[in-house]
C-alpha cells in the first residue's frame, strides 16, 4: 500500500488552520491522529491534496473543568489520554470505559477523540457516550466559532455539517444530573474489531424511578441514533426487569440496522434490544457517571 | 546413571531466538541489494473475464519505471504444484478467472512508483459470468472456467473399501448429518516475499518458502534451466502454515522482470494480495453417513463430500483426497465409502492449511458422532472408546498404523479435564465437549513424482573441533526445526548442541530435503541427520580409538566427551579428536538420507494419507454461553497428544499451541467472506479476525507416553495435529452448553444466537 | 521544519528524529509513513511491515514512550520526537530482560510479530511493572501473533516482570 502524494501544513494556530483550509477548500483534510484518514488515503478513497496537521495546535490536547460549562475535551485528546484522565476517571468514568474499548493500545495511543467524531463513522464508539451525556462540540471556522450539540453533528455515514473551513477544536461535556451511565460494545473479537452495536445510556434515578434517560445507539443506523421512544418508555417508570425488557424492545423497534459482512439487520436489532436492558441495568446498579 | 540422553528430551532454546529477539534476523523483505528494483504485479478487478487489451504505454512514461511485462513477455508454459492438474500461468493471456488474478507486472525504482504504474496499466476486459458456489459450478450450463474441465469439475473421488451398503443394513442405527466448512486463510504474519537475482544464466532466488526445493523444481522447469542453475534460498520466514509451499507470481514475474531489467528485483505481496493469492483452507459441504451395532461401534461410513477449490488447482487434489483418507484413521471401521468433488469457481484458489484436508470434515465427523452418541444416550467419550485406532492396525484405505495411543489421550484428556464431574452437569450456558483426531508424520510419497530420497543432510566438524555445522534443505518456518536438528545432530555425534551450527535452505550449499509441510520434518529428515550424526561419531571413535589405544566397540562420545566403556575415567574431549582426525585424514563429515519404506495400497489415490507413522490427539473444551447473544467465551482447552518421543519439549508444546490457536480462529471468529461480484470483503486483519491474546482461553497441552518405531528416537508428528480435533470439539461443547447444533464453520455468535433462537420457537410450538 | 521543493514539484521536508538515542535528519516526502522511514532510510529492519492498517502490531515502535503502529504515523509528523525501536533495546552485549525472556520461555516462533511484540511489553512494564495476566493480554492484543496463541508470549511477559 501507500499514501499518495500530498502537501503537509502545520498551522500554528487554530485561525491559521481555518484561514488554510478556507483557502484550500476541498482538496485540504485535517490531520490530526490519521488512524482513519490515513488507512482511507492508502484504500484510495480520499486523496486530500492537502493535509493540515493539528501537530503544533497544544491548546487543542487538554482536558479541564470549566466552570459554567463542563468537561471540557480538547479535540486532539488521543483515546488513551481520555482512559488515563484523572478528572475523567472522576467526573465520566463511562468515557474512559469507552475509549479504553476502542481499536487496540497502539492505536488508542494515536486516535483523537475530534478525529473519532469527524469520521462519522455509524459505529465509532464516543459519539454514543458523549451523546447520551448530552455533549456538545465547538466547531472553529474562518470566520469564528459555534457550538453544536453533537447529536445534531451527523448526518450520515463519514457526513456531518462541518464546513469545509471548520475544525473540531472541544468536546464539551456539561454538568448533569445523571446519576448513572455506561457504554456497551458489542464486537466479535475482544480487541480491535468494530462495534456490531454499540448502546449508550445515562441515567438520572430517584430511587428506584428513573427521572430521566438518554439512550444513543451506535452501528445500528447511517448516524448514531437517540432511542427517544425507549428513553419514553422508562422515564418516569419504577425500573424492573420487565421494564428494562420492555425498554430494550422499545429501542430495538426504533433502531435502524442495516445486514453487512458484521451481522445481519434482524441480529442487531436483537442485539439493541438485550444491550439496552443491559447497559440500562449497568449504568442503574454501577451508580456512577 | 545419567539420563538417556544428553541432548533430545529438553527445552535447549531456539538455535534463532537471540537475532528474531533483537530485530536482526533478516526476512525476505528486510534484504537489499545494489540496484535493487522495487516489483509488483497488477491483478484482475473482475472474477472471470476476457482480456481484450492490455495497453501499458502510459505506465511506461512514468520516471521510475524500469520494465512492464504482460503474457507476450514470459514462458507460457502452464505451472501448479500438483503435476497432474498444471492449470496456472505467469500471467493470464486470454482470460482472468477470479479477483486477483494475474494480468501484468512493473519494476519500479522505489514502491511508490510502482503502486503508481499499476494504476496506469489500462486492461479491457469483456466480462464474463462468473459462478462463485460449487455447487452451482457443477451445474450444466454454468459458466465454464477452464475448457478442460467440463461442468468445471477439478477432481471428482469415488472410493469404496469393504461394503458400506451391507453395513448400514446390518447396523442398529443409521445416521446422517450435513456440515459446512468455510474458507479460511493461513494468515502468516509475513507477507509473502520474492528478490530474483540473475548472473548470465544463473537465477538466485530469496524466498519466503516453506519448500526451497519445489521452487527450485518448479522454477527451473518454467524457465527451461538446470536445477543447478537455480539457487533459492530461505531466508527467514514469518510464519506459512501451509500457505507457502508453491512458488507464486512473485517468483515467476520477478525472474522474468530481473531478466529483462539485468537488476535485483523484489516482489512483495501486501496484506490484500495475500488474501486473493490465497491458498487457505477449501470451503467442503460434507455430508456424512454412519451406521452402528448396539454398543456404539461403528460398521461402516459413507462420506459424500464437495469442495470449493476456487479458480486453480494449487495442493487441492491432495486436499479433496486427504478429506476422506484420513476419517477411518482415526476410528475403527472396516466399511468406508468416499465420494468427493472439487468443483472450480470464480474465486481464489484453495490449496493446503494447517491440517490440509483433514480438519473440516473432522469436525464433521466428530459432531455427527456426538450426535449418534445422543441417539444412542451414550457419553460421547465412551463411544470413541469404543472405535479408538488401536496400536499395529491397518485402515481400511491401507495405512498402516504403527505407534498409536489414542485410548490413553483420551482417558488422559477425559481425567485432566474433570470430564466426569463436568459433563452435562455445569449449569446453564456452559458445557464441555470432545473433539479427537489423527494426522501424519510426512507424506509417503512427495508431490511430484521423483525417487529422490526425502531428506539428506550432512555435518561438517570444524577443523579444530570446536564447532560442526549441519547442513540440510530442511525448512525452518518458526517451528524450529532447525534447533530440533541441531539437538538431534548433537545427540548423535556425542556433541554439545551449544556448539553447533547450522546452514539450512538453500538449494546450492544443502543437501536435498522436501521441507516444512505434511509435519513430515523431524521424522524425515530427523533420520537423516540422525544418521549423519551417526557416521560422524564412528569415524570420531575410530579416531579416538587409536589416539586412546583401545579398541573402537570400547568407546563411546557425550556432550563432547569421548569416553571408554570399560573404563568412564579415560577421556579424551570430541575437540581434540576431531582436530588429530582432520590433520590425519581431512575433513570429518557425516551424511544421511530418508526415505520413506514403501506405503499403501494400490488403488487410485492411494498414496495420499500414508506416512511412516501417525500422530493422535484428544482435546477437551469447556465454553460458556451468553443466551440472549450467542457468544461464545472458551474458558478452558486441554489437548492430549501422541506424538512419540520428543526432543524438545517446549517447542513441541508450543507447535500445539499455535495449532489449536489456528483451529480456535477457525472455529468461531475466520472466514474469509465475498461480494456477490467475487471480491473479498475482508481482506484485511482487522475483519479477517485473528484470536487477539485477549481471546485466547486457557491452554493445557499435555503428552502421553508413546514411542514411533518408524521414527529416530520414537519421534512423530506435532505441528498440525492438533489444529484437526478443536472445531468439532467447540461445537460439541456448544452442543453440551445449550443443545443447539451448528452445522456450519464457523461458530459464529450470530449463528449459535440464531440456532438458540431457532430451538426457542420450535420449542414454543 | 523547513521544506523544499524538488524538481518534480513534490515538497520534501527536513525532519529530525531521535531514533534509540541518536537524532536522524533526513529529507523526507509528506506522504513517508513512519514505517518506512525506519526500515528504508535507517535500515533498522526489526520493525516489521505485516499489514499497513495498524491491525497487527508487527510495525510498534515507542514514539515518546508510548507504542504506536508505526504504519500509520508520518514520519513528518514525527519530526523532534523520540523513537524507540526493538534495536534500541538491548544494550551493547545484554539484551533486555524481555528479550532474554522471550528466548528462554520458548515464546519466539517464526519471530516476525517478535520485535512488535516486545515493544508493546516494554511500554507496559515501564508504565506497570507488576502487571497482572489479563493487564498483559491487553497490553498485547494489538499485536497478533499467528504462531504461538499467545501461551508462551504471555508467560514471557509475566516472567520477565517477576524477574
Amino acid at each position: 500500500m501507500y499514501l499518495p502524494d500530498f502537501e503537509y501544513h502545520m498551522p500554528a494556530s487554530i485561525q491559521e488552520a481555518c484561514a488554510l483550509l478556507a483557502k484550500s477548500g476541498p482538496a485540504a483534510q485535517v490531520l490530526a491522529g490519521g488512524t482513519d484518514l490515513l488507512n482511507k488515503m492508502k484504500h484510495g478513497l480520499v486523496a486530500p491534496q492537502i493535509l493540515i496537521s493539528l501537530k503544533q495546535l497544544e491548546q487543542l490536547s487538554g482536558i479541564e473543568y470549566v466552570a459554567g460549562k463542563g468537561v471540557v475535551i480538547g479535540a486532539r485528546v488521543t483515546h488513551n489520554a481520555i482512559c488515563n484522565a484523572k478528572l475523567l476517571q472522576d467526573k465520566y468514568l463511562s468515557v474512559c470505559e469507552a475509549a479504553h474499548h476502542m481499536a487496540n493500545n497502539q492505536i488508542r495511543n494515536v486516535g483523537t477523540i475530534g478525529g473519532n467524531i469527524a469520521n462519522a463513522v455509524p459505529s465509532a464508539d464516543l459519539p454514543p457516550i458523549l451523546i447520551a451525556l448530552g455533549a456538545s462540540i465547538t466547531l472553529a471556522g474562518a470566520n469564528g466559532e459555534r457550538e453544536m450539540a453533537l447529536e445534531d453533528f451527523f448526518t450520515g455515514p463519514g457526513k456531518t455539517k462541518i464546513a469545509p473551513d471548520e475544525i473540531i477544536t472541544q468536546i464539551i461535556i456539561p454538568d448533569g444530573s445523571f446519576t448513572g451511565s455506561t457504554y456497551i460494545k458489542f464486537g466479535l473479537r475482544r480487541s480491535g474489531a468494530l462495534a456490531v452495536v454499540g448502546v449508550a445510556v445515562a441515567v438520572e434515578m430517584d430511587g428506584n424511578v428513573c427521572k430521566k434517560a438518554r439512550i444513543a445507539l451506535g452501528a445500528v443506523a447511517p448516524v448514531p441514533m437517540r432511542a427517544t421512544q425507549a428513553e419514553a418508555a422508562i422515564t418516569g417508570q419504577t425500573v424492573s426487569d420487565d421494564l428494562l425488557e420492555a425498554v430494550g424492545v422499545c429501542a430495538a423497534k426504533e433502531c435502524k440496522p442495516i445486514s453487512d459482512m458484521r451481522g445481519s439487520a434482524e441480529y442487531r436489532r436483537d442485539m439493541v434490544r438485550v444491550f439496552t436492558k443491559r447497559a440500562l441495568r449497568k449504568a442503574i446498579d454501577e451508580g456512577h457517571v | 546413571m545419567a539420563e538417556k540422553y544428553a541432548v533430545i528430551g529438553k527445552s535447549v532454546p531456539k538455535i534463532d531466538g537471540r537475532v528474531k529477539v533483537t530485530g536482526q534476523a533478516k526476512y525476505t523483505g528486510d534484504l537489499k541489494f545494489p540496484n535493487m528494483l522495487v516489483g509488483k504485479i497488477l491483478t484482475s478487478p473482475y472474477a472471470h473475464a476476457k482480456i481484450l487489451n492490455i495497453d501499458t504505454a502510459e505506465a511506461e512514461k512514468l520516471p521510475g519505471v524500469k520494465a512492464i511485462i504482460t503474457h507476450k513477455d514470459v514462458p507460457t508454459l502452464k505451472y501448479g504444484i500438483s503435476p497432474a492438474r498444471w492449470d496456472e500461468s505467469i500471467f493470464c493471456s486470454d482470460k482472468v478467472r477470479f479477483v486477483g488474478d494475474k494480468v501484468a507486472a512493473v519494476a519500479a525504482l522505489d514502491e511508490e512508483t510502482v503502486y503508481k504504474a499499476l494504476k496506469l496499466i489500462k486492461v479491457d476486459y469483456e466480462v464474463l459470468p462468473a459462478v462463485f458456489d460449487p455447487e452451482e459450478a457443477i451445474k450444466e450450463g454454468a459458466p465454464q472456467i477452464h475448457d478442460e474441465y467440463p461442468r468445471n469439475i477439478n477432481t471428482e473421488i469415488h472410493q469404496n473399501f469393504g461394503d458400506v451398503e451391507k453395513a448400514f443394513k446390518e447396523a442398529y442405527h443409521v445416521r446422517t448429518d450435513r456440515f459446512e466448512g468455510n474458507r479460511t486463510y493461513q494468515c502468516p504474519i509475513e507477507p509473502h516475499s520474492a528478490i530474483s537475482i540473475w548472473e548470465g544464466n544463473k537465477l538466485t532466488v530469496y524466498s519466503s518458502t516453506q519448500s526451497p526445493h519445489y521452487f527450485q523444481y518448479y522454477i527451473a522447469r518454467e524457465f527451461g534451466l538446470p536445477m543447478g542453475d537455480v539457487r533459492v534460498i530461505k531466508t527467514f520466514v514469518g510464519g506459512g502454515f501451509g500457505g507457502k509451499l508453491e512458488p507464486t507470481g512473485l517468483e515467476f514475474a520477478g525472474a522474468a522482470l530481473s531478466k529483462l531489467t539485468g537488476r535485483p528485483v523484489k516482489m512483495f505481496y501486501d496484506r490484500h494480495e495475500m488474501f486473493a493469492h490465497n491458498r487457505g483452507r477449501h470451503k467442503q459441504i460434507m455430508e456424512i453417513t454412519t451406521g452402528v451395532d448396539k454398543n456404539g461401534k461403528l460398521l461402516g461410513v459413507y462420506a459424500n463430500f464437495m469442495m470449493d477449490g476456487g479458480a486453480y488447482t494449487s495442493l487441492g487434489i491432495a486436499t479433496a483426497y486427504y478429506a476422506g483418507a484420513m476419517l477411518p484413521l482415526t476410528y475403527e471401521f472396516d466399511n468406508f465409502k468416499f465420494d468427493m468433488i472439487r468443483a472450480y469457481t470464480n474465486l481464489p484458489a484453495c490449496g493446503a492449511q494447517r491440517g490440509h484436508g483433514a480438519p473440516q470434515p473432522r469436525y464433521a465427523f466428530e459432531c455427527h458422532l456426538d450426535n449418534v452418541a445422543t441417539d444412542l444416550g451414550m457419553d460421547p467419550i465412551q463411544l470413541r472408546l469404543v472405535n479408538a485406532r488401536q496400536p499395529n492396525t491397518v485402515t481400511p484405505n491401507d495405512f498402516a498404523v504403527n505407534s498409536c495411543e489414542l485410548t490413553e489421550c483420551i482417558e488422559k484428556a477425559k481425567e485432566v479435564s474433570g470430564w466426569a464431574e463436568k459433563k452435562g452437569q455445569m449449569g446453564k450456558g456452559r458445557g464441555i465437549g470432545i473433539g479427537v483426531g489423527s494426522f501424519v508424520s510426512g507424506a509417503g510419497y512427495p508431490i511430484y513424482r521423483t525417487n529422490l530420497p526425502h531428506a539428506s543432510a550432512i555435518i561438517k566438524v570444524h577443523e579444530d573441533g570446536t564447532a560442526a555445522t549441519l547442513y540440510t534443505m530442511a525448512t525452518d518456518i518458526g517451528q524450529g526445526s532447525d534447533t530440533v536438528l541441531c539437538q538431534m545432530a548433537a545427540e548423535a555425534m556425542g556433541f554439545k548442541y551449544e556448539n553447533m551450527k547450522i546452514v539450512s535452505a538453500d538449494t546450492e550449499t544443502t543437501p536435498h530435503d522436501f521441507g516444512a509441510y505434511a509435519s513430515r520434518q523431524t521424522l524425515m529428515s530427523g533420520s537423516a541427520v540422525k544418521q549423519a550424526g551417526e557416521e560422524v561419531k564412528k569415524q570420531l571413535l575410530e579416531m579416538a580409538a587409536q589416539m586412546m589405544e583401545v579398541a573402537p566397540g570400547d568407546l563411546d562420545c557425550r556432550d563432547s566427551i569421548v569416553f571408554s566403556l570399560s573404563d568412564p575415567e579415560k577421556t579424551k574431549p570430541f575437540g581434540e579428536v576431531a582436530r588429530e582426525f582432520f590433520v590425519r585424514q581431512g575433513p570429518l563429515v557425516g551424511k544421511g538420507s530418508y526415505a520413506p519404506p514403501k506405503l499403501g495400497g494400490t488403488f487410485k489415490g492411494a498414496a495420499v494419507g500414508t506416512s511412516p507413522a501417525y500422530s493422535f490427539a484428544a482435546q477437551i473444551s469447556e465454553v460458556e454461553i451468553d443466551e440472549e447473544t450467542g457468544e461464545i467465551d472458551v474458558k478452558e482447552v486441554w489437548d492430549i497428544h501422541d506424538c512419540g518421543q520428543v526432543i524438545n519439549p517446549s517447542l513441541l508444546h508450543a507447535q500445539v499451541h499455535g495449532a489449536l490457536f489456528m483451529g480456535m480462529g477457525e472455529s468461531i471468529w475466520e472466514q474469509v467472506l465475498f461480494d456477490d461480484q467475487g471480491r473479498i470483503l475482508n481482506p484485511n486483519l482487522g475483519e479477517y479476525r485473528l484470536p487477539t491474546a485477549m481471546d485466547m482461553p486457557k491452554i493445557t497441552s499435555e503428552l502421553v507416553e508413546s514411542y514411533e518405531p518408524a521414527g529416530p528416537w520414537g519421534v512423530k508428528e506435532v505441528g498440525e495435529g492438533a489444529t484437526i480435533p478443536t472445531m468439532g470439539c467447540y461445537a460439541n461443547a456448544i452442543y453440551d452448553a445449550m443443545g443447539i447444533r451448528v452445522n456450519s464453520l464457523p461458530l459464529s455468535y450470530e449463528k449459535v444466537w440464531r440456532a438458540l433462537k431457532e430451538k426457542r420457537e420450535s420449542e414454543a410450538k | 521544519m523547513q521544506a523544499l521543493v524538488d524538481n518534480n514539484g513534490i515538497t520534501r521536508y527536513l525532519v529530525t528524529i531521535k531514533i534509540n538515542g541518536d537524532e536522524y535528519t533526513r529529507v523526507v516526502k509528506a506522504n513517508t509513513l513512519m514505517v518506512n522511514f525506519i526500515r528504508d532510510e535507517l535500515d533498522l529492519t526489526g520493525t516489521k511491515k505485516g499489514c499497513e492498517l495498524g491491525d497487527c502490531g508487527s510495525c510498534t515502535v515507542l514514539m515518546d514512550g508510548k507504542p504506536v503502529n508505526s504504519c500509520v504515523v508520518l514520519a513528518v509528523e514525527a519530526d523532534g520526537h523520540e523513537i524507540t525501536t526493538i534495536e534500541g533495546l538491548a544494550t551493547n552485549e545484554n539484551l533486555d530482560k524481555l528479550q532474554e525472556s522471550f528466548v528462554d520461555h520458548a515464546a519466539v516462533q517464526c519471530g516476525y510479530c517478535t520485535p512488535g511484540m516486545i515493544m508493546s511489553a516494554k511500554a507496559l512494564l515501564t508504565k506497570n511493572p507488576h502487571p497482572t495476566e489479563p493487564e498483559v493480554r491487553e497490553a498485547i492484543a494489538g499485536n497478533l501473533c499467528r504462531c504461538t496463541g499467545y501461551v508462551n508470549i504471555v508467560k514471557a511477559i509475566l516472567a520477565a516482570a517477576n524477574e
